[in-house]
């Protein structure tokens, strides 16, 4: 047998209708397990991670409109994995009942900024992005202003809902 | 345009030779369903190869890890219950297609000369893919994973001679853990597909070389037919029929959630995957000296019977009605296989004789005597005794005559002994002044007389024989309605003392918690969680029922679901009231249920209620939806083709 092996055939023929249909059959299996195939790779690469709020402490003892860093244990959720790791935010008091704060991560690439008393300004040491006590940008290659987060106070207990945010860009897109 | 690639690729690549070559064989007698399982054979192990693969992406082998980042994948991935589900059905799919290919090569007589070396590397196969079937369900690491590795190693070693040095390499280390794990993983994901791969391309190539063997009947050979594609077309009808049964097994079967390992479990019942059930039961003919014969000497005795079929049956006679001795052979084989499987399946070993395998549902009644016990003549006293140690709650912590909580001690003869009925009175009414650190509840809302009962009935037990300890309990039936309780609010508590711990994000077994729940629970949530057990003292009047549960802690998402009720298990509660004579344990902080026990119990819980622990919370599309528009779509083309074929 030499023809064409695959669909040389007239469709009427049996030998034809028989190479269809091992096709039809071939093409509805393969379809059938694409989607799942297809849907378990993209799986949870666009989820959200998922927002909780936290208890960070007690902010009596916090100086008035001077950042401090506070650090809380944070219960991480990992696809499969729960670890308790530390998370650390910038806070400012400005009354008893009224805080601003801030996510410790620098909008513009990721890292980790410090708060400079002498200057009254937050560095970042990665770039040199600076920023103003209130969080706007007055220097360096920050996209925007530092990222606030949600919070909470009952009786001078502060709790924060532990966000992050997509960096490098000039919206404020939660990751 | 493709043809003028095809012809590129031809000049510089025998790609239309190796097409030929797959697709052209002249078949003697005409294409057959009968030879059929070769081909679902490949075509299977293709599925299991993709759904292994994929799998890889999620699954990591390590033994505190294994399972839960499995069960991840089963309910967080979309579609990881059907890649998971088409895999562990897929397995025993191809078992059984393998089993049936073999039959049909033998019946047919096809393993004889000249295609002897066909059927040695087909037993080879076999060999391997036997391996796969081995070493796949021990990678979860879970109660049913651990155990299979557990039985593997100590089968491999009782070989003689060489059995340390067979143990030791299997396990990997000092222990069986995770040196063990990584072993199997690199058999199961590597090295086993590895070679089959290679032993399937040899054997294609060596059954190629003379094709089919055919009918034995002259007559049936006159009429010729194609590979392609008349076989191909039943090949590929048969194994899609396959595919569709595999998908509807993973929609409407979920392979099942063994449960967390937990060493000190003491009431899972291990047993191998139902294509290893016949060698189980087979092996418990050869126990002590003789084991070495179960375990080594009939797998390798029943393999070289096997591998030299071919050339101690060289006759060329091929009709199996002219080969009465290999077709009776065939036969005792395929009964013996059967038959083990069927008396190991149904098996109980770890249950003593003379107690059934069903536990009473009315536990509150007085445990029953095992025979060969004289039953003793019971006073009144101490059987009314017997009804408040289950009612009061004492049995929620205490395990007497065999059942009961492990919470405090056991109430066995030597612990009672030389305790005056004083002695025992004040415990029961004021356990601290015995010891200030206790946990035990004090007794001080019951009568004189219900206290004096149950000392009798404590008495007794000094003199009397322990019951054999009641059997595995069954799961309960899925509550249809949750129905919220007529009665005044039970939770009149003042909330759990902590935050939900590790047994909230374990996945645990439903029918090992109704165990745990019967033993350890019940006594104060009564048989099932229904009951509303008094609980003298406290606001409420009742102790809480779980089934149903209050619907404050009542979640449809099995993970809020079990936040909710965690706390109590793991940090304990008091109720509210002036002096509540029971108060939920903090079973967890106390280290008297493992976090696997609490997973198992909670699992049994959540089904209590209608809510499945292993929700699948990201499916991509819902099971049964997926498998009924797969049907539809593929009845719809399919039987659009035949109309379209038949208007022509």
């Amino acid at each position: 047998m030499k023809d064409n092996l695959f669909f040389a055939e007239p469709a009427t023929s049996r030998r034809g209708f028989l190479k269809r249909m091992v096709g039809v059959l071939s093409a509805l299996v393969a379809a059938a397990m694409t989607v799942p195939l297809v849907g378990a790779i993209i799986g949870p690469s666009f989820r959200l991670k998922k927002a909780r709020w936290v208890k960070v402490g007690d902010i009596s003892s916090l100086p008035l409109e001077q950042p401090t860093n506070m650090k809380f244990p944070y219960k991480t959720e990992d696809a499969y994995l729960r670890e308790t790791v530390t998370h650390d935010i910038w806070v400012t008091k400005h009354s008893s009942s009224e805080v601003t704060v801030f996510s410790p991560i620098c909008p513009h690439l990721g890292c980790h900024y410090a708060w400079h008393p002498e200057t009254h300004e937050f560095a970042c040491p990665c770039h040199g992005s600076i920023y103003s006590v209130t969080g706007k940008v007055l220097g360096g290659p920050a996209p925007r202003p530092l990222d606030t987060l949600p919070w909470k106070m009952e009786k001078e207990t502060l709790s924060v809902e532990w966000e992050t945010f997509k960096v490098g860009i000039l919206q404020k897109i939660r990751t | 345009m493709p043809s003028k690639i095809v012809q590129w690729i031809n000049a510089r690549w025998p790609l239309n030779a190796v097409i030929r070559w797959s697709l052209e064989e002249e078949m003697p007698g005409g294409a057959s369903y009968a030879y059929v399982f070769g081909s679902c054979v490949l075509l299977i192990f293709l599925l299991q190869v993709i759904t292994g693969l994929w799998q890889l992406l999620y699954f990591v082998p390590t033994i505190d890890r294994g399972y839960s980042s499995l069960n991840y994948l089963r309910t967080e991935i979309p579609f990881g219950w059907l890649i998971h589900g088409l895999h562990y059905w897929g397995a025993s799919a191809m078992i059984i297609l393998v089993g049936l290919h073999i039959s049909q090569v033998y019946i047919w007589g096809a393993y004889k000369n000249p295609r002897q070396l066909t059927w040695l590397i087909g037993v080879g196969n076999l060999l391997l893919t036997l391996g796969l079937g081995f070493t796949g369900p021990v990678l979860p690491w879970d109660e049913r994973g651990f155990w299979e590795a557990e039985v593997a190693v100590s089968s491999a070693g009782t070989t003689p001679i060489l059995g340390t040095l067979a143990r030791n390499l299997l396990q990997g280390g000092s222990v069986l853990g995770q040196l063990t794990l990584s072993r199997f993983f690199f058999l199961h994901v590597a090295i086993l597909p590895g070679i089959l791969i290679l032993f399937v391309i040899l054997h294609l190539v060596a059954f190629r070389k003379f094709g089919i063997s055919g009918p034995w009947d002259e007559a049936k050979r006159k009429r010729s037919g194609f590979f392609w594609p008349d076989q191909v077309f039943k090949d590929g009808a048969v194994v899609t029929f396959i595919f569709v049964i595999l998908v509807g097994l993973s929609a409407y079967r979920r392979p099942p959630f063994p449960g967390p390992l937990d060493i000190m479990q003491t009431f899972y019942v291990p047993k191998p995957e139902w294509y290893f059930l016949f060698f189980y039961q087979t092996l418990k003919a050869f126990q002590g000296v003789l084991e070495p014969i179960g375990t080594i000497g009939i797998p390798v005795i029943v393999t070289l019977l096997f591998l030299f079929l071919p050339f101690y049956d060289p006759s060329p006679e091929r009709n199996p009605g002219r080969r009465p001795v290999a077709m009776i052979c065939f036969f005792i084989f395929i009964a013996w296989v059967i038959t083990m499987a069927i008396i190991g399946y149904y098996s109980h070993p770890g249950v003593a004789s003379g107690v059934t395998s069903k536990v009473s549902t009315a536990s509150l009644q007085p445990s029953k005597v095992s025979p060969g016990n004289p039953p003793a003549q019971v006073s009144a006293s101490v059987k009314q005794g017997e009804q408040l140690f289950n009612s009061l709650g004492c049995i929620g912590c205490h395990t007497i005559k065999g059942r009961g909580g492990v919470v405090g001690p056991a109430l066995n003869p030597q612990l009672l002994q030389g305790k005056t009925r004083q002695w025992l009175i004040t415990q029961i009414r004021n356990p601290r002044s015995h010891n200030p650190s206790t946990i035990m509840p004090a007794f001080n809302s019951a009568t004189d007389q219900q206290v004096n009962e149950v000392v009798d009935f404590l008495l007794s037990v000094v003199h009397g024989k322990p019951v054999i300890r009641g059997p595995v309990a069954k799961a309960p039936p899925t509550a249809k309605v949750l129905v919220p309780p007529a009665a005044p609010p039970t939770s009149g508590v003042t909330g759990p003392h902590g935050p939900p711990e590790a047994a909230s994000f374990i996945i645990g077994n439903v029918e090992l918690g109704a165990t745990i729940f019967h033993q350890d629970c019940e006594a104060c949530h009564g048989p099932q969680g229904k009951d509303k057990v008094p609980n003298p003292g406290s606001t409420g009047g009742t102790v809480p029922s779980l089934n149903p549960v209050d619907p404050f802690l009542f979640n449809k998402n099995a993970q809020t679901f079990i936040n909710s009720i965690d706390p109590y298990i793991q940090h304990g509660s008091i109720p509210d009231g002036p002096n509540p004579a029971l108060r939920m344990l903090p079973f967890g902080d106390s280290e008297s249920l493992t976090q696997q026990m609490i997973a198992n119990v909670e699992a049994y819980v959540l089904r209590s209620n209608g809510v499945e622990r292993a929700q699948p919370v990201h499916p991509g599309l819902e099971p049964h939806f997926f498998f009924w528009l797969m049907v539809i779509v593929f009845g719809l083309v399919l039987g659009g083709f035949w109309v379209w074929k038949d208007r022509r």
